[in-house]
C-alpha cells in the first residue's frame, strides 16, 4: 500500500462516484482497493469467488471422519467388556461423530476465512486507519511498474 | 431537503433491485453521523460510568462469597453438600442444566436472526453471543465441581488415556463433552468473527498497550472490501453450522437423564422439552440482559422498544410452547399411573414439591403468556418482569426434573429426602454473580452492540442524505 495513490472522502457518495471515474478511465478492478468502516455492498468491486462454504464442508468430512477414527478405534482397541452388546455402536458414536463434523466446519470456515481475507499478514496498515474509524472512506490505487 | 426526496424518490425502486443484500429502508430514513453511532456505542469502552462499577463491586462480592463457600467444599469434601444417598445431583446439576439452557439465549438466537436475515436483530447480536459464552463457561465448570477433587481432573485427559480410563463413548456425560466443547468453541468462534472490525475501531481509536492489544487481535483487519465479503460469508457459514449444534447440546444434556430408565425421566420427548426450556430462559435472560445495558450505558436510542417487543413476541411464543411440552410429559406420566412415575408425580403436583412446582407454572406461563400476548404489557418494563419472572422459574423447572426423581427410586425403601446447604446456596448465588461479573468485563473491554453491523443495518447516506451506493454518480448532481 505505499506504492499507491490514496485518496479519502467524506462520503460514500463521493467515493462511489470516484470509483465509476476510475472504472470509465480503465483503471482495473485489481488495482483498486476500497477501506470502509462497514461493508459497502459496491456493485462495482467483485471479489474473487470465495471457497468458504466448499471448505467448510470439506472440514466437515474431516471431522467425521476422525470422529469414526477416534470412537471405532479406541473401543477396538481398548476390547471393553460389553456384556455381549457390540463394541462399536453406531448410534451412540454417531453423537460424537455429529459433534466433531461440526467442529470441523467450523475450524476450517474460520481458517479459511482469514486466508481468503488475507488477515494475519505482516505488513503495514495504509496509514489511513484514522479516517476509516470516522467513517470516511478511502480508495487507493496501486501504481503501475 | 425537498430536492433531497425527488431524488430519493426517483432513486427509491432502484436501490432495492440493485442490492438485495442491502436492508430495506425507505428514503427518507436519516443516518445519525459515524462519529455518534462510534461515540455512542464506544462510551461503555471508554466512559463505563458510575452504573458499571457498581455492578462490578456487588457482583464481584457475590462471587469472592462464592469462591469462599468452594474453598471451604475442597478443604473439607463434597460432604458440606446436602447430597447423599439416593441423591447425588442436586443444585449443581440443577445449575449445570440451567447456565446450560440460559447459553441458548445467544449464539442459537443470532444465528437464527442471521439466517432469516431479521434486520432488527442487529443490536441484540453480541449480546446475545456474550452471553452464550459465559453461560457455557459457567454451567461446564459444574461437572468439573461435582468430582469432588477437581484438582483430579486431569486423569480424565487426553481420552483414551495411559491411566487405565475406560473410554466410553455410549455415555451421555462422554457426548455432553464433544457437544459442550464444541458449542463453546463454536460459540466464541461466532463471537469473535463479527468482532474483528470492532476491535479494529478499537485499535484505531486507543493508544500505546492498548492498541498493540487490540491491534493483535483484529488480525491487521484494514476493511476492504474483500475482507468485509468474507467476513460476512463466513458469519453466514458459522450461523448455519451452530444452528444444529446449539439443538444438539441441550438434547445431550436431557439424554443425560433421560437414556436412564428412571420415573419421569426415561422420555423421549426430553430432548425437545430440553431445547425449548433452553430457548425459552435464553430469551428471557438476553431480554434481562440488554434491558439492563440499555439503562447502565444509555443506549436508548440503540436498544429500541421495538427490540423488546419482538423478543417478547419470541418470549410468549417459547412459553405456549414449553407449557404445550409440560403439559404433555405430566399428561403422559399421569395417564400411565404406574406407581414409580406417580411417586414422583404426586411429590411435584401435592406433595412437598408443590409449591416449586405451580410457582414454576405462575412464573413460565401463567403470568407471563398473558401479560406477554396484550400489546399494552410487552413494553420494556412489562417483558422486563415476564423474563425476570421466566428466569425464576425455569430454574425451578430444572431443579423439579432432577431432585424429585432422585428422591424416588423406583424402590421405595430406597426414598430420601435433600436439603441444599449454605455451600451449594452460595455456589448457585455466585454463578449469578460470576455470569453478572464476566458480562460486565467484556462490555468494558468490547463494544456490546456490534458498531459495524449496527452502520450497516443503517441507509445508507451520510447526516441523513440518500446515497445509494453503485449507481451513477451523475443522477446525484443537485441542481
Amino acid at each position: 500500500m505505499a506504492d499507491a495513490h490514496i485518496k479519502v472522502f467524506d462520503t460514500r457518495r463521493e467515493a462511489v462516484a470516484a470509483l465509476h471515474e476510475l472504472q470509465r478511465e480503465g483503471v482495473p478492478d485489481s488495482s483498486i482497493t476500497v477501506l470502509s468502516s462497514e461493508p459497502l455492498h459496491l456493485e462495482t468491486l467483485h471479489p474473487p469467488k470465495t471457497r468458504i462454504a466448499g471448505f467448510s464442508i470439506a472440514g466437515g468430512v474431516l471431522g467425521a471422519a476422525l470422529a469414526v477414527l477416534l470412537t471405532v478405534l479406541t473401543s477396538r482397541r481398548v476390547g471393553l467388556v460389553t456384556g455381549g452388546m457390540p463394541i462399536v455402536s453406531p448410534w451412540a458414536f454417531g453423537i460424537v461423530v455429529f459433534e466433531l463434523t461440526a467442529l470441523g466446519a467450523i475450524l476450517t470456515a474460520l481458517g479459511r476465512m482469514i486466508l481468503e481475507a488475507r488477515l494475519l499478514r505482516r505488513r503495514p496498515l495504509t496509514g489511513q486507519e484514522d479516517a476509516v474509524a470516522k467513517g470516511k472512506v478511502v480508495i487507493a490505487i496501486e501504481r503501475a511498474e | 431537503m425537498l430536492e433531497l426526496e425527488w431524488i430519493a424518490s426517483k432513486h427509491a425502486g432502484r436501490v432495492r433491485s440493485q442490492d438485495a443484500r442491502a436492508p430495506k429502508y425507505t428514503m427518507a430514513d436519516k443516518r445519525p453521523s459515524d462519529s455518534k453511532i462510534n461515540s455512542d456505542l464506544l462510551a461503555p469502552v471508554n466512559h463505563p460510568g458510575w452504573g458499571w462499577y457498581a455492578t462490578v463491586v456487588v457482583s464481584g462480592l457475590v462471587v469472592l462469597a462464592a469462591v469462599g463457600a468452594l474453598g471451604y467444599q475442597f478443604t473439607l469434601g463434597l460432604g458440606v453438600w446436602g447430597i447423599n444417598r439416593p441423591v447425588f445431583w442436586a443444585l449443581d446439576i440443577t445449575n449445570f442444566v440451567f447456565w446450560i439452557g440460559i447459553s441458548h439465549a445467544g449464539t442459537l438466537i443470532s444465528a437464527i436472526l442471521r439466517v432469516t436475515g431479521a434486520e432488527w436483530r442487529r443490536p441484540v447480536t453480541r449480546c446475545a453471543e456474550a452471553i452464550t459464552v459465559f453461560a457455557l463457561m459457567i454451567g461446564a465448570m459444574f461437572p468439573i465441581i461435582h468430582l469432588g477433587r477437581p484438582w483430579f481432573f486431569y486423569w480424565l485427559v487426553p481420552y483414551p488415556n495411559e491411566r487405565g480410563l475406560w473410554p466410553n463413548f455410549r455415555s451421555p456425560l462422554a457426548w455432553d463433552f464433544f457437544a459442550i466443547n464444541t458449542y463453546l468453541l463454536g460459540s466464541i468462534i461466532y463471537l469473535y468473527l463479527p468482532l474483528i472490525p470492532d476491535l479494529a475501531l478499537l485499535r484505531d481509536k486507543s493508544r500505546g498497550a492498548l492498541r498493540r492489544i487490540y491491534g493483535v487481535f483484529s488480525l491487521g483487519w484494514r476493511g476492504t472490501q474483500l475482507q468485509w465479503d468474507r467476513l460476512e460469508r463466513a458469519v453466514r457459514v458459522m450461523a448455519v453450522v451452530i444452528i444444529p449444534v446449539a439443538v444438539s447440546v441441550h438434547t445431550i444434556v436431557s439424554w443425560d437423564f433421560a437414556m436412564t430408565i428412571r420415573p419421569m425421566w426415561h422420555s423421549t420427548m426430553f430432548g425437545p422439552y430440553f431445547v425449548a426450556g433452553a430457548i425459552f430462559s435464553g430469551i428471557a435472560a438476553l431480554i434481562l440482559a440488554m434491558a439492563i445495558i440499555r439503562r447502565v450505558f444509555h443506549l436508548e436510542e440503540y436498544l429500541r422498544p421495538i427490540h423488546f417487543n419482538n423478543l417478547g413476541l419470541l418470549l410468549l411464543t417459547m412459553s405456549l410452547i414449553w407449557f404445550y411440552f409440560t403439559f404433555g410429559e405430566y399428561l403422559t406420566s399421569w395417564y400411565g399411573n404406574e406407581p414409580e412415575e406417580m411417586a414422583v408425580f404426586n411429590s411435584k403436583i401435592s406433595g412437598p414439591y408443590a409449591p416449586l412446582f405451580w410457582g414454576t407454572v405462575v412464573c413460565c406461563f401463567a403470568i407471563p403468556a398473558p401479560m406477554l400476548a396484550i400489546k399494552r404489557f410487552r413494553t420494556i418494563k412489562g417483558t422486563m418482569i415476564a423474563s425476570a419472572l421466566v428466569v425464576i422459574g425455569m430454574w425451578f423447572e430444572r431443579f423439579l426434573i432432577i431432585v424429585p426423581t432422585l428422591t424416588h427410586p423406583r424402590f421405595t425403601f430406597n426414598w430420601g429426602s435433600y436439603k441444599p446447604t449454605w455451600v451449594e446456596l452460595t455456589l448457585t448465588a455466585g454463578t449469578f454473580g460470576y455470569f453478572v461479573l464476566l458480562y460486565a468485563i467484556f462490555t468494558r473491554l468490547f463494544p456490546i452492540i456490534a458498531v459495524w453491523e449496527y452502520k450497516e443495518g443503517l441507509p445508507l447516506g451520510e447526516h441523513g442524505e440518500p446515497t445509494i451506493v453503485g449507481t451513477p454518480d451523475v443522477e446525484y448532481e443537485s441542481a
